[in-house]
């Protein structure tokens, strides 16, 4: 092994074990990822791997966990293997693109591709929502304001609450949203990773939120933290 | 200045920052003085800042971290990735 390879192995294991992260701060769309520790990695190397892909380990592993609906053992078990494909792969992968749409391209196939495999059937598509769902989906309206500050709804509700409902999302709004919402990515980078048109990428994010909103109306009514008249976030698509 | 259902239409574009530059103008333009958008505004903005910060609080797990790693160098130094 050579001098350069050795001392690329020792800094991706001190990354590693110190659980370093070099991932942006969230709630900036488009970013690039964090600067490489060194200068020039060698390119198709384990180097390069470690400079571009490996900062998007707690994203891919927060993505994993929303595909797979909270259960943190098939999320780590998926984080693994898109790391390991990716790896086996990156001879493909072209350097200085987004590295991060990449992975999250590879984690979804990988979780269709084992979901069938095994034969799960929990995809509810959006052609088998019930009439009522399908309502609050497609629900448009543009109420009066609320009385109440616009903090206060989120304030009250529990994250639990939360992660549950977008969990609970019928899977083509839910892996739209938490690339968008969780995972940063941009209107396009959401249509290169689901092979879909921007425009429908776009149209589905937007009822998406619409349907997580309308479901957290719901806890916060039932709760009583909130007056069923409230209109907040029924913007119009 | 645009209307209040043409500055709705745009709104989750305008927060996402997906707008070309005229048409965020003419969004914030119509925010700055519509009493009536505002506060939806401001509920959508509150919406995916919160969202967005419940996202970060999952990290990949030490055990992953350490297992991956080792994986990954198992792989790597059987020429695989190159």
């Amino acid at each position: 092994m050579s001098r350069e390879a050795m001392w690329a192995r020792v800094r991706m294991a001190w990354d590693m074990l110190a659980g370093t992260r070099r991932e942006v701060a969230a709630g900036r769309k488009g970013d690039a990822p964090p600067p490489p520790v060194s200068g020039e990695a060698p390119a198709l190397s384990v180097a390069g791997f470690q400079d571009e892909a490996m900062p998007w380990l707690d994203a891919v592993y927060r993505f994993s966990l929303r595909l797979t609906e909270g259960d943190g053992d098939a999320a780590q078990d998926l984080t693994q293997e898109t790391f390991l494909r990716a790896h086996r792969s990156w001879h493909t992968f072209t350097r200085g693109t987004n590295a991060k749409s990449w992975l999250f391209t590879i984690c979804r196939n990988t979780y269709l591709h084992d979901r069938a495999r095994v034969g799960n059937q929990r995809e509810r598509p959006l052609a088998d929502l019930d009439p009522g769902t399908e309502a609050l989906v497609t629900r448009s309206a543009f109420g009066k304001p609320a009385a109440d500050p616009e903090r206060e709804f989120f304030d009250r509700l529990i994250d639990d609450q939360v992660v549950r409902a977008i969990d609970d999302l019928p899977d083509e709004f839910r892996e739209v949203l938490v690339l968008s919402d969780l995972g940063d990515l941009k209107y396009a980078e959401i249509a290169q990773v689901l092979d879909i048109p921007v425009g429908t990428a776009k149209s589905r994010l937007f009822r998406a939120r619409r349907l997580l909103q309308d479901r957290l109306r719901d806890f916060a009514v039932e709760a009583g933290y909130i007056d069923s008249s409230s209109s907040r976030g029924r913007i119009q698509g | 200045m645009i209307r209040c259902q043409d500055a709705m239409k745009r709104l989750w574009e305008f927060l996402d920052g997906e707008l070309p530059q005229a048409e965020e103008s003419a969004v914030r333009e119509h925010l700055d003085v519509c009493s009536k958008c505002f506060p939806e505004y401001d509920f959508q903005r509150t919406y995916l800042a919160y969202v967005r910060k419940l996202g970060e609080r999952d990290e990949a797990p030490p055990e992953l971290r350490r297992r991956l790693f080792q994986m990954l160098l198992v792989q790597d130094g059987s020429g695989e990735g190159h």
